[in-house]
């Protein structure tokens, strides 16, 4: 089955699904829509968004109007909505919100995407993140609880290495569409890397000779 | 050479960035104008810094064959070693399972690439400005760090001085090596000066950081998508004219050379 004939699949008439901040739903005539959870119940008139493009800038910039690199950090844009009776052009407008994650969802239900271990994103690194590799499971931890959890709406399901640290499958629900983290992203190996150079730095400068 | 796939999916490659709003604008605009076209079945985009990211494209791609093509300017590090690695494909076709992978050419290095800069020099200058009163420069980033980070441009600066465009000069300059482009005014004699960067976007690079090495700004303004700098050309310095273009990856023309390095690929790749 297509992508686009399993979203409609699991968004049947009449039917409606959390999907990150956003509600999805779909009306007796087979219409689906989209919009903030916040204007699930609309109580003011929404402006209506017609195209992938338009889209794309609605989840690009936060309400202050700050770029928002991360698609899904918490703060998506409210006041608008989306609708088509299309599922693959539908499939189209929420890749433009939240890019791969309705994919990522059906290719995990499926058994098709294995989480990748954090220890295998920041070996594999070249360059400038070489480094990032080395840090310890205790700044694993550090950057899970300080950076992913305030800062993204995805559920991680890599462990720290293959036998360290795994999370709990995460199941299929009636009403909702999981946001996955399948591996660790840029901002991750940024972020141990900057924890990999603190650790050197202090290493070095503890053994540095005073005056 | 027209390219007609529909059962193939397209997949275009960008560096992205986690900082400028408008470094993955181009690779969207040109994936918007191929998928227009029907030419491809689907046609994606995936960033090293952005999302979709290269990691998680693959679930997205339902077509069994797919061509991908780096929307970078050289041959280098990126294409020869991130990209690969991340997409974990080997060599120009890759067979994983159910699905072969096409890995083009980058698009800076598509012959198509010299007119296309010159057509940019010209379009921005004035129609009372002679060519032949005008020096072209070719403006990339260079590094120290890796000599095939000029290559592309040095290529391109003689591909354009032999097609006999009409340009007083035609020279390349960098950022971070010499000739730098902070120097354009001891580089040129003509009392034109036309600067084109060799970049994809306009992002952090052309649109921020170059002005002010030309003297154009004093200091790295805001990102483009918030500014409206290239409507202010042309420059004057003295009695010299300075134009300053757009990234020549924001051509709506390398839409076509996206597609021209399908075509190259099945021509010289392809087994």
């Amino acid at each position: 089955m297509s992508l686009a004939d399993t979203l409609a699949s699991l968004l049947e008439r009449e039917d409606r699904l959390v999907f990150g901040e956003l509600t999805l739903s779909r009306d007796p005539h087979g219409v689906f829509s989209a919009r903030h959870r916040v204007d699930a119940e609309p109580t003011t008139s929404l402006e209506p968004i017609d195209s992938v493009a338009a889209l794309r800038e609605i989840a690009k910039y936060d309400s202050a109007g700050a770029f928002r690199p991360l698609k899904t950090a918490p703060g998506l844009r409210s006041g608008w909505c989306t609708e088509t009776p299309c599922p693959r052009e539908f499939l189209r407008r929420l890749d433009a919100i939240y890019p791969g994650l309705f994919a990522t969802w059906v290719a995990y239900d499926r058994d098709a995407l294995a989480p990748v271990p954090l220890r295998g994103t920041l070996g594999r690194q070249t360059g400038m993140y070489r480094f990032a590799g080395t840090i310890t499971d205790e700044m694993a931890h550090r950057l899970q609880a300080e950076l992913c959890a305030p800062g993204c709406l995805r559920r991680i399901t890599w462990p720290i290495d293959a036998n360290n640290g795994g999370h709990a499958r995460v199941e299929a629900s009636a009403d909702e569409i999981p946001l996955l983290c399948t591996e660790a992203c840029t901002f991750a190996v940024t972020r141990a890397r900057e924890l990999a150079k603190e650790a050197y730095d202090q290493a070095n400068s503890a053994g540095t000779p005073q005056g | 050479m027209p390219v007609t796939k529909p059962d193939c999916a397209l997949l275009i490659l960008g560096h992205g960035s986690t900082e400028n709003p408008d470094s993955s604008q181009p690779c969207w605009n040109h994936a918007e104008t191929i998928l227009a076209t029907g030419q491809f079945g689907s046609v994606h985009c995936a960033f090293w810094k952005e999302e979709p990211s290269f990691r998680q494209i693959w679930p997205m791609i339902e077509e069994s064959e797919v061509y991908i093509v780096p929307n970078f300017i050289s041959e280098g590090y990126f294409t020869r070693q991130v990209l690969p690695r991340e997409l974990e494909i080997d060599g120009h076709t890759t067979v994983r399972g159910e699905k072969t992978l096409h890995y083009c050419d980058p698009v800076g290095i598509h012959p198509a690439m010299t007119g296309l800069l010159t057509k940019r020099a010209l379009e921005i200058l004035d129609d009372s400005v002679r060519p032949e009163d005008t020096s072209l420069i070719i403006v990339g980033h260079g590094t120290g760090l890796n000599q095939k980070s000029t290559e592309a441009i040095k290529v391109q600066v003689e591909a354009i001085r032999e097609s006999g465009a009409p340009f007083a000069r035609v020279l390349d300059a960098y950022m971070e090596e010499a000739p730098f482009i902070a120097d354009w005014q001891t580089l040129t004699d003509t009392p034109n000066v036309v600067v084109v960067p060799f970049f994809i976007a306009d992002g952090l690079h052309s649109y921020q950081d170059i002005p002010v090495l030309l003297g154009i700004e004093s200091e790295p303004t805001a990102a483009a998508s918030q500014r409206e700098v290239f409507r202010h050309n042309p420059h004057p310095f003295g009695d010299r004219t300075l134009w300053y273009s757009s990234a020549i990856g924001t051509d709506p023309s390398l839409a076509d050379v996206i597609v021209d390095q399908v075509a190259y690929f099945d021509e010289h790749y392809r087994a």
